[in-house]
């Protein structure tokens, strides 16, 4: 799996405002299938750490303060 | 050894995280206690009912999803009249996966609520916890004003299929608005009466293409489908191809071998779905008779209807194969 570069060039997208993660929570890392997202050491928030997605949003719909932000490719949408 | 499966903190441990005085920290409780499955975190779930923060509320509410009894309705029920939507909205969803007829004694009274999305809300509920005495309340919601409670008292009294309630099923197969139509036709699909069967068949001339469609597609599982028959193969005419559809489907269940001549020209349809229902009718109706329709489908440009097709010319051949024994 190719490692991501930059928080920002992967699909998904985490709002470090919003993310609440520093407080506990795991709901993101934890329904991922893919196993993509994770906390970061530094930051304490969640974030991409590789770049493979399924789209399947399950990030996105859970994440409690709507801080994850899935970017569906537009060939997918 | 690792752990294979997750594990929660115990029950009292996550309950005092709630005094938190971040509300981020008390919501990551709150979600832990939701995971928890173990119907001692209600007790928890219920001292936040009136957080400060409708985050919380909101997360409180989500939790109570994961749990089922009349502790638990009662809390949504509070929840439901919370003044943020977004709490309202999520007790409302919530409130809808309840199964424990218990659950109805704190809904029932919402019913006749002032505002029209706690009424819904609390009909939504009540479907699925099959209460015989929710008929009287879902009946009389049939006449309020607003058109998504009429749809929630149907569903209430769909999901009981009691006959007594096919008066006024069959009156609401006529409400001024479609959707409820819709949903009145749809929960006339388990009676077996006549008059069920006629507002059902009157719905294939109702003047909203999408109650037709509900109407066609009714008839096909409902018990006197065949006895409308003829009704079905007149929507065969209709000018939407979806209604078209449906009735093509319907008659295949019901195996009306003497519409096949009515079926025959969706074979050709421009519509490829259509065609494809056709070609899977004419299969459930195995009769040699519709050999040579299918035939002339099966190099079609479509898959789908072709895969259709081999399959009925299949069925239509044993058939024959059988009955010439």
């Amino acid at each position: 799996m190719p490692l991501a570069t930059t928080h920002t060039s992967v699909p998904v997208v985490v709002d470090d405002a919003k993310c609440i993660a520093d407080k506990g929570c795991t709901v993101c890392v934890d329904v991922c299938p893919l196993d993509v997202l994770r906390i970061s050491d530094m930051t304490k928030k969640a974030y991409m750490a590789y770049d493979e997605c399924w789209y399947c949003m399950p990030c996105e719909t859970d994440c409690p303060t709507g801080a994850v932000k899935v970017n569906i490719p537009y060939l997918l949408r | 050894m690792p752990e294979l499966f997750e594990t929660y903190d115990d029950i009292d441990d996550i309950g005092s995280r709630l005094q938190a005085a971040d509300p981020a920290e008390r919501r990551v409780a709150v979600i832990d206690l939701g995971n928890s499955g173990d119907p001692a975190a209600i007790r928890y779930l219920e001292t936040l009912l009136a957080d400060p923060d409708p985050g919380v509320r909101e997360q409180v509410a989500l939790a109570l999803g994961e749990f089922d009894g009349p502790a638990v309705a009662a809390a949504l029920a509070a929840l439901l009249i919370d003044p943020e939507q977004p709490v309202a909205l999520a007790a409302s969803n919530s409130m809808a996966e309840l199964k424990d007829p218990a659950s109805a004694d704190p809904i029932l009274p919402l019913v006749t609520h002032a505002d029209a999305f706690v009424r819904m809300s609390a009909l939504r509920a009540l479907k699925e916890v099959r209460r015989r005495d929710a008929l009287k309340p879902a009946l009389d919601a049939l006449r309020d004003p607003d058109a998504s409670v009429r749809v929630q008292a149907i569903g209430v009294i769909g999901f009981l299929k009691l006959e007594e309630a096919i008066p006024a099923l069959t009156a609401a197969a006529t409400d001024a608005d479609r959707n409820v139509r819709r949903a009145a036709v749809s929960a006339l699909a388990f009676s077996t009466t006549k008059s069920a069967a006629d507002a059902i068949a009157r719905s294939l001339a109702d003047t909203d293409w999408m109650v037709r469609e509900v109407a066609a597609e009714t008839m096909g599982s409902s018990k006197f489908g065949r006895q409308v028959a003829d009704a079905l193969v007149q929507a065969l005419n209709d000018e939407f191809w979806q209604v078209r559809l449906k009735a093509v489907r319907s008659l295949g269940k019901l195996k009306v071998a003497r519409a096949i001549p009515a079926i025959a020209p969706s074979l050709a349809h421009p519509q490829a779905n259509l065609r494809k229902e056709a070609a899977a009718a004419l299969g459930e109706i195995a009769d040699p008779a519709a050999r040579p329709l299918l035939e002339a489908v099966v190099n079609d440009p479509d898959p789908e209807v072709r895969k259709n097709a081999r399959w009925a010319l299949g069925k239509c051949t044993a058939a024959g194969l059988a009955s010439s024994r």
